[in-house]
């Protein structure tokens, strides 16, 4: 569960990183991926793990569009992190709703061969939904840090990140870079979601309370640290876990809004960071 | 704005026999529809008019002023609930609603407003939805299950029309203080907070102080709005008046007429009323709220400083083009 929170937020702490864009329609990108692997799984009876080889692409290109489209307008506006914020806030309104229109409201299940199967191992019993979550998240936050240490465009990423204006001197085209980051950073969304959706119910409206867990992860991480958000991910999980086994159920939403509203008061700039 | 101060005189007149019609409006006996919808749009006039003190002036975006609209809702109820008032009591009590409100909102911010654009937007959102849980969860106040006032007990258009007319003076007294504000000393700090905070406070603005106050005055006119609101819905729960859709409503109506100036907010919350009012009468709600996210992202990319600036250029430019200002509409 953890892990496919650093999944999720690993991509959401890219574009708040390198773009200084402020997604707030990450985690609905992440439902519609989602959505689209129920409807898949319920026509064709093909695997939702399977479905990410084309709705990680498929979103690819469209964030790259919407990012040309909506995004580039304002990305050399003075103050981009409220701009994006209203449009991306504007991009989720619309998204959210597209998938009421066609889905409908009722909450949904994935329900694939091996939901609720378990294997045991010593007296442990070991649910393979969550374990596939898992094993996904990790692969796709790997992936993420591979191509920002390894390739070029990911070293141009980082680049563009630390220094936008050298890293254009040196001839990195980072109208392009961003285009680039930002179609990644919403394919990541796509495979979280899918994440999410292995492990929970998921409705229409649920894009809501995974973008604050978004931006718990985020913020404890520190903002454009990969390595940082998959630990925080991996922390809240455990804290979501535990306060679940102790608290009423309604009662977990507030500790993690709390320890949100604490963290951003001590720490702004994160449990990982020395400073920004 | 500033610079439009020697012609204003004719449109303040016009404001003024506009809000007389519409103050007598109600005695005409129109359909209680209109009344209704009239008295949204003075609501969302007030709180936009409010948010703007602190968000507009002082360029912190608080996506989370719906919760001191819940806290006056909340709070006024509480009130009729334990001391059993009157009507007119329960009218009253809205304004110790209101002050719970900028007491909650000096709390929180004085912490909170140390934080900057994006973080201090996500801690607001945030605290919304805390006070939005912890009421849901606190049988005291009524938890999940919301709490029932009693009504007035008059004709529902007489009734309508009285709380009509509070919400018409409060949207009101909302608009002159900002305008008040605007024009003052107080005005120009948080402007200068805006442009650039670190060089106002060398500039002896003494920022934290002025945001306080902004965020108290701009907490305490929602939380009397929630108050009076509490009483006409006679219904309240946490769903309702903590609905985070406000909270969304509210800046982008500020943001929409043009966060910079008084009458920005109250343009907004006209033109905004109007056609999410319109939407949703001819079009399904799925689709209205579509079009309603794109005017999101519309507003932001062609009109980043209003609606009201933004038609101000194209006047300026088409009169230098043509002399004349046919194309101004």
């Amino acid at each position: 569960m953890g892990a496919v929170y650093a999944l999720l937020g690993v991509g959401f702490s890219l574009t708040w990183g390198v773009m200084r864009v402020i997604n707030i329609s990450h985690a609905a990108f992440g439902l519609l991926g989602a959505f689209i692997a129920y409807t898949v799984l319920k026509r064709w009876g093909i695997d939702p793990v399977v479905t990410m080889v084309f709705t990680v692409p498929f979103l690819f290109v469209a964030a790259c569009l919407i990012y040309r489209l909506v995004i580039s307008p304002v990305a050399r506006a003075k103050e981009v992190m409220v701009s994006s914020m209203i449009i991306t806030f504007g991009l989720a309104i619309i998204l959210e709703n597209l998938i009421l229109l066609v889905w409908g409201a009722d909450p949904r299940l994935l329900t694939t061969s091996y939901t609720s199967k378990c294997f045991v191992l010593g007296s442990f019993y070991f649910q393979y939904s969550p374990l596939i979550g898992f094993a996904m998240a990790m692969v796709g936050v790997a992936a993420i840090y591979v191509f920002l240490k390894m390739t070029y465009t990911g070293k141009a990423v980082r680049a563009a990140w630390q220094q936008p204006d050298a890293a254009q001197l040196y001839g990195i085209n980072l109208k392009r870079i961003s285009m680039i980051t930002f179609g990644l950073a919403v394919a990541s969304a796509g495979a979280g979601g899918l994440g999410m959706a292995l492990l929970y119910s998921f409705e229409p409206t649920s894009h809501n309370l995974w973008l604050v867990h978004l931006f718990l992860v985020v913020i404890v991480g520190g903002v454009g640290n990969v390595l940082g958000t998959a630990a925080a991910g991996l922390t809240l999980g455990l804290i979501t876990g535990f306060s679940l086994a102790v608290l009423p159920y309604q009662w977990v939403n507030l500790v993690t809004f709390g320890l949100l509203m604490v963290i951003l008061l001590i720490r702004p700039q994160g449990l990982f960071q020395s400073e920004v | 704005m500033r610079g439009s101060r020697p012609d204003s005189r004719g449109p303040m007149w016009f404001v003024v026999i506009a809000m007389l019609a519409a103050a007598v409006f109600p005695w005409f006996g129109p359909p209680v529809y209109f009344i209704s919808f009239l008295y949204t749009v003075f609501l969302y006039m007030c709180l936009a008019s409010a948010w703007n003190m602190i968000g507009g002036y002082a360029g912190y975006i608080s996506f989370g002023h719906v919760a001191f609209f819940g806290i006056g809702a909340y709070a006024a109820a509480l009130l009729m609930k334990t001391f059993d008032l009157s009507a007119l009591g329960t009218v009253l009590s809205s304004i110790p609603a209101g002050v719970v409100a900028a007491a909650v909102a000096v709390i929180v911010g004085y912490p909170c407003l140390r934080l900057r654009g994006p973080y201090f937007a996500v801690i607001t959102l945030c605290f919304a939805f805390v006070v939005d849980l912890a009421i849901k969860n606190l049988p005291i106040v009524g938890g999940a299950d919301g709490l029932w006032l009693k009504a007035m007990d008059l004709p529902i258009e007489i009734s309508r029309a009285v709380m009509f007319e509070l919400m018409l003076v409060l949207m009101v007294v909302t608009v002159l203080v900002s305008a008040k504000i605007s024009h003052s000393r107080f005005g120009a700090g948080l402007r200068a907070i805006k442009e650039d905070e670190e060089v106002a406070q060398t500039m002896a603005v003494n920022a934290p102080w002025l945001k306080i106050r902004a965020f108290a005055l701009s907490a305490f006119f929602p939380g009397i709005a929630g108050g009076l609101h509490a009483y006409y819905l006679t219904y309240i729960h946490p769903d309702i008046v903590f609905d985070v859709n406000i909270s969304i409503l509210i800046v982008l109506m500020a943001l929409f007429g043009g966060g910079g100036s008084w009458l920005g907010p109250v343009i907004g919350a006209a033109v905004l009323s109007l056609v999410n009012e319109l939407l949703s009468t001819f079009v399904k709600a799925e689709l209205a709220r579509i079009i309603y996210g794109s005017l999101f992202i519309i507003v932001i990319i062609f009109m980043p400083n209003g609606v009201i600036e933004f038609l101000g250029r194209l006047r300026k430019a088409s009169s230098a083009h043509h002399g004349t200002s046919e194309t101004a509409t």
